[in-house]
């Protein structure tokens, strides 16, 4: 046993502080301040592409897919996505990039649509995103009940339906849009589709105003009669879901679905850590600097900080090893969302009684990480959802 | 003898203002927000009837009414608008200050021009929460963070007494992290004039106590507008075939809350009982305000929560809400000067 990280990727991690230190906490502040995303033409953009970001992680046709978020496992994955967030978590999502929908796409889509739709991602030539639509107005935990249809009409499907904040949508070249091929079928049914942005039928983009995280755009669209090529429909190109027989196979793109969103869980938990760990200095430097450390009621909070981020960053860690390992994670990648989002809401939250009416000026960094890290229980399986997924597999708790 | 009901007139006035607030106030709240002020109308119909001098005494054209009548209403407006209500109650907490060292006299002469006059606003600050320098009768000194856009009058509380300044204040406007419909500003004097000042601890803890409960009853209301938003959502909105709030998941959280809400209410209307009926209402005021803002952590974030995704989007006010009860909470001396000021008649 060995909870220690090697030399190597401690450089990396070093490597990542400095570029988060000088680029992403101001560009990060800087959207906050705007209460808007960067614009796509933001000079941060351009160097975050020469810095090299923005890449795919497919390394181009014939490839082998390579593991975890960054090619190197989810531990190293989630290290790195940790210190980032600690810099800013909205700008790791407003980063360009495949973002979200890449695990889904490494691990589904036919050899034609990676070149097509990851190809322009290898070597981008200018800012370039992409974007994954699951949640629907009239619901997002119920994954399996979503409304958007897709209508086979010869060689194309037509989409329609309507999606809600979804990252980066508006300014993706295209949007990995959830839609039910055969609602009959429920869960089933459900397929994937490459929707490129420009098709017509696809509008009506309305960017949301967020409590936090305002440096990504949360957007909703709609769908209306979107015609897109039958080849477009992730994986199973040119098929169609009625051909599919049900079980196992017809279920894949809902399970391939899910089980993305299983694998990014503990990376999204290890934001929640970068958020609070973030927190947790400024509170230290805070209390140094008004010479709190001794009041016992501050030293109470900055002890109980660090023990629960501890513990989460372990529960964390423990959840991606056991990912790299190839053994089951379920429980572990769930109870590390939930433990690390709740702790890191919590420290936010005593962390502003730290700062006393400092806090409530609105421009302190902890008054940010305090609107921030909310979002963190919500999105890609809520809190409760979380429990939901541990009880089943603790307990049985019925579907 | 125990009686949890309220007489005919309270029931009136909390009647009337839950009106006000819900009919008034609650189709504008964003606007305010934005605005980072309450318009005019508004601010004309809320003095109309008498809510901009509930406390002042009836010789001074006041409605005299006391802490009970204040809590009711700033449950009422906090569960609405609690930036709104600091707006619209240009007096604020800074009366307690007046009333409770300079009596009438006071209140003739500080209190009531800033009710006669549209727009003008009296601040409390404490001074624990700032720096002050005093020389030659005059003030120097520093707030963080004042939930107002002007400062007609300046009362400074401190453990033992207060100050009071009219000019020599400047305001210097803040992006605020709640509240906004009150303004937010950091408040700078600069050699400002002391016009009247007092010394008296015990005078002192009782307007803060007062303060105090000012501030926990419009986080009572910040913490019930919440939850009951979010129950109602529940009640609403499904997922896995029936109402969200059906699972016990949620079901249990919402009872929670409940809970919360209710035992914040509990206490502060007993602080406020205790107070009107003379008595030391010190540590009451402070435990209720302690519990209020322990409620504040559990309630606020869990109020988004319900909502899931559309609670952290600005087209419900739960996540404001969220801000609210953390700004309000860090108000009045925060949790900490509370929790000591409960726990000191202990020793
Ligand atoms: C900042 C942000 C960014 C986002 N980005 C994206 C994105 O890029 N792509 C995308 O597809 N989506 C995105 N989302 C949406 C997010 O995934 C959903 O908000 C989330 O899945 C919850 O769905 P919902 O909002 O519809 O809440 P609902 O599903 O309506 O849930 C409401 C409440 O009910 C509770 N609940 C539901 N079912 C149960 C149950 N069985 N037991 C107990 N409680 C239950 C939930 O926990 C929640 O508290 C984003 C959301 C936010 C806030």
């Amino acid at each position: 046993m060995d909870f220690e990280i090697d030399k190597e990727l401690r450089r990396e991690i070093e490597e990542t502080r400095e570029w988060g230190e000088r680029e992403v906490r101001p560009a990060g502040l800087e959207a906050d301040r705007n209460g808007a995303p960067l614009p796509i033409d933001h000079p941060y953009f351009r160097r975050y592409l020469e810095h090299g970001g923005g890449r795919t992680r497919w390394h181009g046709p014939g490839a082998e897919p390579a593991r975890g978020s960054s090619g190197g496992g989810v531990l190293k994955s989630v290290i790195i996505g940790e210190e980032i967030s600690y810099w800013d978590r909205g700008m790791t999502i407003a980063n360009p990039g495949v973002g979200l929908p890449e695990g889904i796409v490494l691990a589904s889509a036919t050899e034609e649509q990676k070149e097509r739709f990851l190809g322009p991602f290898l070597k981008p030539d200018r800012p370039r995103w992409a974007s994954f639509a699951l949640t629907e107005p009239g619901g997002g935990s119920d994954t399996a009940n979503f409304k958007t249809r897709a209508r086979r009409d010869g060689k194309h499907w037509i989409l329609t339906g309507a999606k809600c904040f979804i990252g980066n949508a508006s300014r993706a070249d295209w949007i990995l849009v959830q839609a039910n091929a055969d609602p009959e079928k429920g869960r089933s049914g459900q397929r994937a589709f490459f929707v490129e942005q420009g098709t017509p039928g696809l509008g009506g983009f309305k960017i949301e105003k967020k409590m936090g995280l305002k440096a990504y755009e949360s957007t909703s669209f709609t769908l209306e009669e979107c015609r897109i090529p039958e080849n477009n429909l992730l994986g199973e190109a040119g098929r169609s879901a009625e051909k599919s027989d049900g079980g196992e196979k017809s279920s894949k793109g809902y399970k391939s679905t899910m089980s993305t969103l299983n694998a990014s869980r503990p990376g999204v938990a290890a934001s929640a850590i970068g958020i609070a760990r973030a927190a947790l200095d400024e509170s230290i430097a805070f209390a140094r600097a008004n010479d709190l450390v001794k009041q016992v009621r501050v030293r109470d909070r900055l002890e109980l900080f660090q023990r629960k981020l501890r513990a989460a960053w372990l529960m964390v860690l423990k959840s991606a090893w056991l990912a790299d390992q190839g053994k089951p994670n379920i429980v572990e990648a769930s109870m590390g969302k939930v433990y690390a989002a709740e702790i890191a809401q919590d420290i936010a939250t005593l962390a502003m009684e730290l700062l006393g009416v400092v806090g409530a000026r609105g421009d302190h960094l902890i008054e940010k990480l305090y609107r921030d890290v909310k979002a963190l229980n919500i999105v890609e399986g809520t809190g409760q959802i979380q429990r939901v997924i541990m009880g089943r597999q603790l307990v049985g708790l019925p579907r | 003898m125990i009686d949890f009901s309220l007489n005919e007139d309270l029931e009136l006035i909390v009647d009337t203002i839950r009106s006000f607030s819900n009919e008034r106030v609650l189709p504008k709240i964003r606007t305010f927000e934005s605005d980072r002020r309450v318009d005019g109308e508004v601010s004309r119909e809320f003095a109309m009837a008498g809510f901009d001098r509930l406390e002042l005494p009836e010789s001074l054209g006041g409605s005299g009414l006391g802490m009970l009548a204040r809590v009711l209403v700033n449950e009422e407006m906090g569960a609405v608008d609690p930036g709104a209500a600091l707006a619209l109650d240009r007096l604020g907490p800074a009366f307690y200050a007046l009333e409770a060292f300079g009596g009438l006299n006071a209140l003739a002469q500080f209190a009531r021009p800033i009710v006669e006059t549209e727009g003008k606003r009296a601040v409390l600050v404490l001074e624990s929460d700032s720096t002050f320098d005093v020389e030659h009768g005059r003030v120097s000194g520093a707030v963080p963070w004042i939930p107002s856009g002007r400062a007609d009058l300046v009362v400074i509380l401190s453990d033992t007494g207060a100050r009071v300044v009219e000019h020599g204040s400047s305001l210097q406007p803040l992006r605020g992290s709640g509240l906004r419909a009150a303004g937010s500003a950091s408040l700078r004097l600069e050699h400002a004039p002391v016009i009247a000042q007092w010394q008296d601890p015990r005078k002192a803890a009782q307007a803060l106590a007062k303060a105090r409960l000012y501030a926990a009853s419009l986080l009572l209301g910040v913490l019930r507008g919440a939850s009951e938003f979010s129950r109602n959502y529940a009640m609403n909105r499904e997922a896995f075939g029936r109402p969200i709030a059906h699972h016990q998941g949620l079901a249990f959280l919402i009872v929670d809350m409940y809970t919360a809400v209710e035992s914040v209410r509990l206490l502060v209307h007993d602080a406020a009982l205790k107070i009107d009926s003379g008595e030391d209402g010190t540590q009451h005021a402070a435990a209720a305000f302690v519990e209020a803002v322990e409620a504040s952590r559990f309630i606020g974030p869990n109020g988004v929560q319900i909502l899931g995704g559309h609670g952290f989007m600005q087209d419900y006010p739960v996540e404001k809400a969220m801000r609210e009860s953390r700004a309000l909470g860090l108000w009045m001396g925060g949790i900490d000067r509370a929790r000591d000021d409960a726990g000191k008649f202990l020793e």
